[in-house]
């Protein structure tokens, strides 16, 4: 008996399908494709003479609802996925970052041109601060300016935790290890939970710096120690000769977290205490 | 094919991409497209109106919508996400496109839908492009011809597209199809070749 989307048949006798809705004949095909069975080549010809459709256009018409209907049922699928969203946000966030920063130096300097006394020695005069300034300038526009950037900063905040929260669901081992947003940003790097699972720890270690990696490789300049990584306060707040090895630790252990989300999905407290373990070893502060 | 004074048209609904048109038919582009450069640069294998059509690698749908002004019925096989959105808008203006939502390299997930094609067209990013046009080949009629897009640059940056193209020849002399010529794309696409097999009896 060979079996077909639009019904089955053995020898001279066929049985259409008794449904043509594109849900029903979508549950009938995950059964046959889930069947490993070799494909048997077909024509149109054969649903027709079965009875199950009338001619070739209705014939068609049929299939085509039916694969339009699957095609869209699994882009919902993929899209209503968090890891997607994930994607996006930080790329959003680091974007947002790089904007409030730029508008902010543009914004100091136009003040600065307008208020001789203004002189940024002796004070810390960034985010925050800088914008409380910006906000006490005579010029309207400036004040105008440090609003929307006031507004944008709060955005950022907020997106800042949803990533966390959203992470934490995603990959709950790695962003406990690392951080929600640094372990969104390596999955952001990597282009998706699934591949950054199949990453070997060194791969990971140097993610984002793609620039230094190939120089290193193609004119020998020293390798880097961190990419993304260097962001994770264990790394960037030890002692510059600390810091490869503790990357390199914090990679291994982070390789093996991805995996665990990956593959498994929930916490694992007793990895994420040998974890720590290893951390403190290289040097890591908690 | 159609020419209108040397260039490639298509007859259809126009708008996909916003594509120039010419005496109301839509330009197809040889600098956006592998299969009109194809055509462009003498490409033989006409494709008539009764035809059916396996296009792996459909992408945005832009050369799918060309392919399937000239063609009965185009199955239309795309894996990755944002271009299958893409896609699906053109299927969903087009009735003779049948979007595949599935990964070339595994044809078992869309064999039951495939019918038996007369031309098979493979334009996929893919190191292993050759054991994709052999998988497929089961789809194709005897005889049938197939255009493999050889994309040079996603089998091995490193290595001389010459070499890669030479390469998937010889796996392919144990396959179900022949190749007979190659075709490099050059001016319209660097690094790109197409190469016109025909299936075995």
């Amino acid at each position: 008996m060979a079996q077909y989307w639009f019904g089955e048949i053995s020898g001279d006798i066929c049985i259409p399908f008794a449904s043509r809705d594109p849900q029903h004949l979508s549950e009938r095909l995950d059964s046959l494709i889930d069947d490993p069975e070799q494909y048997t080549p077909f024509s149109w010809e054969s649903a027709k003479d079965c009875g199950y459709i009338g001619s070739r256009h209705e014939y068609v018409q049929v299939l085509r609802s039916l694969c339009i209907f699957r095609a869209e049922r699994d882009l919902a699928t993929i899209s209503r996925h968090p890891e997607q969203e994930i994607l996006h946000m930080v790329r959003m966030l680091d974007q947002v970052d790089e904007a409030v920063n730029l508008l902010a130096e543009k914004a100091l300097d136009w003040h600065a041109a307008k208020d001789p006394t203004f002189s940024r020695k002796y004070r810390h005069v960034r985010g925050r601060k800088a914008r409380e300034i910006l906000l006490g300038s005579e010029n309207h526009l400036v004040r105008a300016i440090a609003q929307e950037l006031t507004a944008l900063s709060d955005v950022r905040e907020t997106l800042s935790k949803e990533v966390m929260t959203l992470t934490s669901g995603v990959m709950p081992n790695s962003s406990r290890l690392v951080g929600g947003v640094v372990a969104a940003r390596l999955l952001s790097s990597a282009g998706g939970l699934s591949r950054l699972a199949r990453l070997p720890a060194g791969s990971i270690q140097v993610l984002g710096a793609g620039p230094a990696l190939f120089s290193h490789l193609n004119s020998g300049s020293p390798s880097p120690k961190h990419g993304i990584l260097f962001q994770h306060q264990r790394v960037h707040s030890s002692t510059k000769e600390r810091r490869g090895n503790i990357a390199r630790t914090l990679a291994a252990k982070l390789a093996i977290a991805v995996k665990i989300d990956y593959y498994r999905g929930r916490v694992d407290p007793e990895f994420l205490e040998s974890a720590e373990r290893a951390l403190k070893r290289a040097g890591g502060r908690p | 094919m159609i020419r209108i004074g040397g260039v490639l048209v298509s007859e259809g609904e126009s708008g996909v991409y916003g594509e120039r048109t010419l005496d109301g038919f839509r330009v197809w582009n040889p600098y956006r497209s592998k299969i009109s450069a194809y055509y462009s640069l003498g490409g033989d294998v006409e494709l008539e109106s009764g035809m059916r059509v396996l296009y792996l690698g459909a992408a945005h749908g832009t050369s799918v919508s060309h392919v399937a002004d000239y063609t009965e019925i185009v199955y239309a096989v795309e894996n990755a996400y944002a271009p299958m959105r893409d896609l699906l808008a053109v299927a969903s203006r087009r009735k003779n496109i049948i979007p595949l939502f599935a990964d070339a390299t595994q044809p078992s997930s869309y064999a039951p839908l495939v019918e038996t094609v007369d031309v098979l067209i493979q334009d996929v990013a893919h190191p292993d492009q050759a054991g994709i046009a052999m998988k497929n080949s089961v789809f194709l009629k005897t005889g049938g011809p197939a255009l493999i897009v050889v994309k040079a640059r996603s089998v091995d940056v490193s290595r001389n597209p010459e070499s890669v193209v030479e390469e998937i020849c010889r796996i392919l002399e144990e396959s179900p199809l022949t190749v007979g010529k190659v075709i490099w794309l050059e001016p319209y696409h660097r690094d790109h070749a197409i190469l016109v097999c025909k299936k075995n009896p």
